[in-house]
């Protein structure tokens, strides 16, 4: 099984400066601030990235670039938010270059964790269970859930309407919680 | 928030809160090389135009030469040959034997010869 290749078609990534905050830059980020903002922010990110692509590698890889990105759009400090969500909104493109890229070669790379024991068992069907899902889905169930991005950002990151998020999300829980059942994760 | 909202937003949490530890690379060796980059990309924006000049200074010289011994090809073999030793002797002797070019073939040969001679040291410095 690999995480599914059915990219959808994104924005291409937009000036950090003229987007994002409509305004020239003040205070461009130093190596300090930058070091400040990476510590606060790379853990949530690999992790968005690791559940979207479900492959360390590529996680590791996929930060990488999405910081080479940051560092080159010379981010000025106005609002960390703004920052947070810039770098998210980057990776995610980048994860669905990737998934692009996969289709095109026609590759499945899916990375199971080792199973050995029941712990490890439940991750790996929730695991399984999340990798079910489209890239978008999965992509607008963890910025919705786990970031707490509002609309707006998500339909920023994933280049589609606001109006439509709201119905886009509620497909999305509504498929997942299909998958769910299937995998025996009860409702409460 | 409706129940599967909810239920979503349970699940979802736990998802998130799976212990994956991921190694992370240094933030400064990230912008160190993010900075690195950035130049060598910086660099390469700059020597374009210097590059596209280049290759059409190649093309340019290479277009001269074909063009000059195509057109003035008898001119220029009867003149290499007047440098046969036979030649040579006989000329040294007197005889009215070696072959002569015209001041403007000269000259075109010189201008041609010289830009070449340039841009293969242009082309080697710049190497370097």
């Amino acid at each position: 099984m690999g995480y599914g290749a059915d990219a959808i078609a994104l924005s291409p990534p937009f000036a950090l400066r003229a987007a994002t905050f409509g305004r020239t830059p003040k205070r461009p980020m130093d190596e300090a601030k930058f070091e400040a903002f990476y510590r606060k922010t790379a853990r949530p990110l690999w992790s968005y990235i690791f559940r979207m692509t479900g492959n360390s590698a590529t996680a590791d890889d996929l930060l990488q670039k999405t910081f080479f990105r940051f560092i080159r759009s010379n981010p000025a400090i106005v609002n960390e938010d703004h920052l947070r969500h810039y770098v998210f909104k980057t990776a995610t493109n980048l994860v669905f270059d990737h998934f692009r890229e996969i289709k095109r070669r026609r590759e499945h790379v899916f990375e199971a964790p080792v199973v050995s024991s029941s712990h490890d068992d439940l991750r790996h069907d929730m695991m399984r269970a999340f990798a079910e899902l489209k890239p978008q889905e999965r992509a607008l169930l963890w910025l919705a859930h786990v970031e707490g991005s509002s609309h707006e950002e998500i339909a920023d990151a994933l280049g589609v309407k606001t109006k439509s998020v709201k119905v886009m999300l509620f497909r999305a829980r509504k498929r997942l919680a299909v998958i769910l059942t299937r995998y025996g994760f009860a409702r409460t | 928030m409706d129940s599967l909202e909810r239920d979503i937003d349970a699940w979802m949490k736990q998802l998130a809160a799976i212990d994956h530890t991921p190694r992370l690379p240094d933030p400064n060796s990230l912008w160190v090389k993010a900075k690195l980059l950035q130049s060598t990309a910086a660099m390469e924006r700059a020597s374009r135009p210097l590059t596209r000049f280049q290759i059409a200074a190649y093309l340019i010289v290479a277009g001269g030469w074909a063009a000059l011994v195509t057109w003035k090809w008898s001119a220029l073999q009867a003149w290499i040959n007047s440098f046969t030793p036979a030649h040579i002797i006989m000329g040294a002797a007197g005889a009215q034997t070696a072959q002569s070019l015209s001041l403007t073939l000269l000259m075109a040969l010189i201008a041609l010869g010289s830009v070449t001679v340039m841009l293969a040291f242009h082309t080697i410095l710049a190497e370097e």
